[in-house]
């Protein structure tokens, strides 16, 4: 598939809203009930006009993937069927929560108001994360994507962004969670990891169609693809089909994995073992998760193959086993001798 | 409920390209138009096409076939590419079971193309909307026409006569009968989508010349036994149709 930029773009913005507000904003519910002593007004404020920033940015950003920016509201209709409505409904929903949380921190409306637009908020950025994962994972025509370590992986990296930047601020702003977020962050980007690398194993394994089964022909006949019906490319090869990025694929995943996996990683335990830690570590950890986790997208979107590859001959081939028997059960077929 | 869908008789596509292009020229001027084209003179030519020709080969060499697969819309009973779509741009009709696009509503966003597996739909970067094969909708319906003309332009321009149009739920009409009495298929049967245009599969044709090439005399020209047989067949088809 074509890596949309815009899309890569939401996703760091709203990743590191989304993942910054559930943790902060989780101090606050521990601090609630009794533990902890929650966040100081001030810090509270910074940080959720950021996430503001970073939800509308991230709005922005996603409009350019559309035709139609103006139209764009009329994406909540299909609320019912479609996880594009969905996570719409749920991305604008979490930004007016923020800046209702916000509101009612700074009018000092009281705490019943200030933790129920706090809870909704909290909900909604989960819900708007795990909705716009389940725009691919639902999608049982790529078949890489169509798995739920796509979902747990999407919501992990929301969750490695947002430790890591709240990581940062507990250091800038001399919280006393630094330890926390710093565990927080290697938890996550552990976890993150090996999610990441059963996502690729996966690949290896997928039962993939082949032409024979698009063209509904008996399994075990040879066929090749002589022409596709036009010498140059058309928005079927150019947006299910990346050819150069299918060859930068080999170098651009290391890279990925280096830069979102192995730094952080590093970082972190270098902090925890040695006590250094300064705007340095936590900034390199926060931007390389950030860096890496966009090349990550980028490969997400490269490595998955859409089946209407099969009719160009573009599906990968490797990985195939034959389904013996699987034609046999077909009501038609096609006789070609 | 009745569902329109084109049938389309492999045995006797040709590979022309001739539905394509006309399925082009009736719907870059008509009610869904244009189809916008990109360096159309040029050495890159782009542009949306509601239909496309494959062309591919079967078998093991020298025994090997080869077969055009004209892949337009294929109107799925179970379109993926519906409920993906947030706004409601894509729907299917009740009353013919036609899926199209309402390019007042669409954004844009790809996904249905994402979702369907036959890569049917083709985004138009100049009207920025998602566009697809209507089943000429603005021709069967259209009253101003004669009723013979109340047909596809694809079905209509086709000069093998490989393309038929009608209602598959309906034992009546043509295209229920071609499929049930010549074996129809549908593409991709495995992805649930349960598509409404179907396939006629390729038959053998025999021909059995020995009672014939007994009372043969062969003559000199070693091509004249080409044009009898080929006389043969032809009279054997007219006979058996
Ligand atoms: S062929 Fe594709 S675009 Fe047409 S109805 Fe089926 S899934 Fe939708
Ligand atoms: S591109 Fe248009 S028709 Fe397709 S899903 Fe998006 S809004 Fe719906
Ligand atoms: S039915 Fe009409 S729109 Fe569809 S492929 Fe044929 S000519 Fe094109």
């Amino acid at each position: 598939m074509h890596p949309p930029i815009s899309l890569i773009f939401f996703f760091l913005t709203a990743g590191t809203s989304i993942g910054s507000f559930i943790l902060m904003y989780f101090l606050e519910l521990l601090s609630l009930l009794g533990r902890g002593g929650g966040l100081p007004d001030e810090v509270i404020y910074k940080l959720v006009v950021f996430q503001i920033v970073l939800i509308g940015l991230g709005a922005f950003g996603a409009s350019f993937h559309l035709g139609h920016k103006l139209r764009a509201w009329k994406a909540v209709k299909r609320f019912r069927t479609s996880w594009l409505s969905r996570e719409a409904v749920f991305s604008a929903l979490y930004g007016f929560g923020l800046i209702l949380y916000l509101l009612a921190k700074v009018l000092g409306l009281g705490p019943v108001l200030e933790h129920l637009f706090g809870v909704s908020t909290f909900i909604l950025g989960i819900l708007s994360g795990f909705s716009t994962a389940m725009i691919y994972a639902s999608n049982r025509f790529v078949l890489e994507w169509s798995t739920s370590i796509t979902v747990i992986y999407y919501l992990l990296m929301y969750l490695m962004l947002g430790s890591s930047l709240m990581a940062y601020a507990s250091h800038l702003y001399k919280l006393p969670y630094l330890g926390t977020f710093l565990f927080l962050t290697f938890l996550f980007v552990a976890l993150g990891l090996g999610f990441r690398i059963a996502f690729n194993v996966r690949q290896f394994y997928i039962k993939r169609p082949t032409l024979n089964e698009a063209l509904n022909l008996p399994h075990n006949r040879p066929i090749r693809v002589l022409d596709t019906g036009s010498t140059t490319d058309n928005f079927c090869t150019t947006e299910f089909y990346y050819k150069k990025g299918k060859e930068m694929l080999s170098t651009v995943l290391p890279v990925a994995y280096f830069l979102t996996f192995v730094v952080p990683l590093f970082l972190v335990v270098y902090s925890w073992l040695t006590g250094v830690v300064n705007y340095w570590t936590l900034g390199i950890t926060f931007l390389s998760l950030l860096f890496g986790s966009a090349l990550e997208r980028w490969c997400f979107f490269v490595e998955g193959n859409h089946v209407q590859n099969l009719f160009y001959g573009l599906y990968p081939e490797e990985g195939y086993r034959l389904r013996k028997g699987y034609m046999e059960r077909k009501e038609t077929r096609i006789s070609l001798y | 409920m009745p569902q329109y869908a084109l049938v389309i008789d492999l045995n006797t596509c040709v590979g022309c390209h001739a539905c394509a292009t006309n399925c082009k020229e009736w719907n870059t001027q008509a009610a869904f138009g244009p189809l916008s084209d990109f360096d159309p003179y040029g050495k890159e030519p782009t542009g949306v096409w509601y239909n496309r020709i494959f062309t591919y080969e079967t078998g093991e060499f020298p025994d090997v076939q080869v077969f055009h697969l004209p892949k337009s819309c294929l109107h799925c009973q179970d379109a993926p590419c519906v409920p993906v779509c947030p706004t409601g741009a894509s729907y299917k009709r009740e009353q013919d079971g036609i899926v199209l696009v309402n390019y007042d509503d669409c954004i844009g966003c790809k996904l249905c193309a994402w979702s369907c597996p036959y890569g049917c739909r083709e985004y138009d970067e100049a009207d920025k909307v998602m566009k697809k094969c209507t089943l000429c909708i603005d021709r069967i319906y259209d009253e101003t026409l004669p009723p013979e003309q109340r047909k596809p332009a694809c079905v209509l321009t086709c000069p093998a006569k490989a393309r038929f149009f009608g209602d598959i739920e309906d034992p009546n009409s043509e295209v229920y009968k071609a499929i049930k009495e010549r074996n129809g298929f549908v593409l991709f049967p495995d992805m649930g989508t349960n598509p409404a245009n179907h396939y006629l599969p390729r038959t053998e044709t025999k021909v059995n010349l020995e009672e014939f090439e007994k009372h043969l005399l062969r003559p000199d020209n070693p091509l004249f036994l080409e044009v009898v047989k080929r006389h043969h067949v032809s009279h054997k088809a007219e006979e058996v149709s």
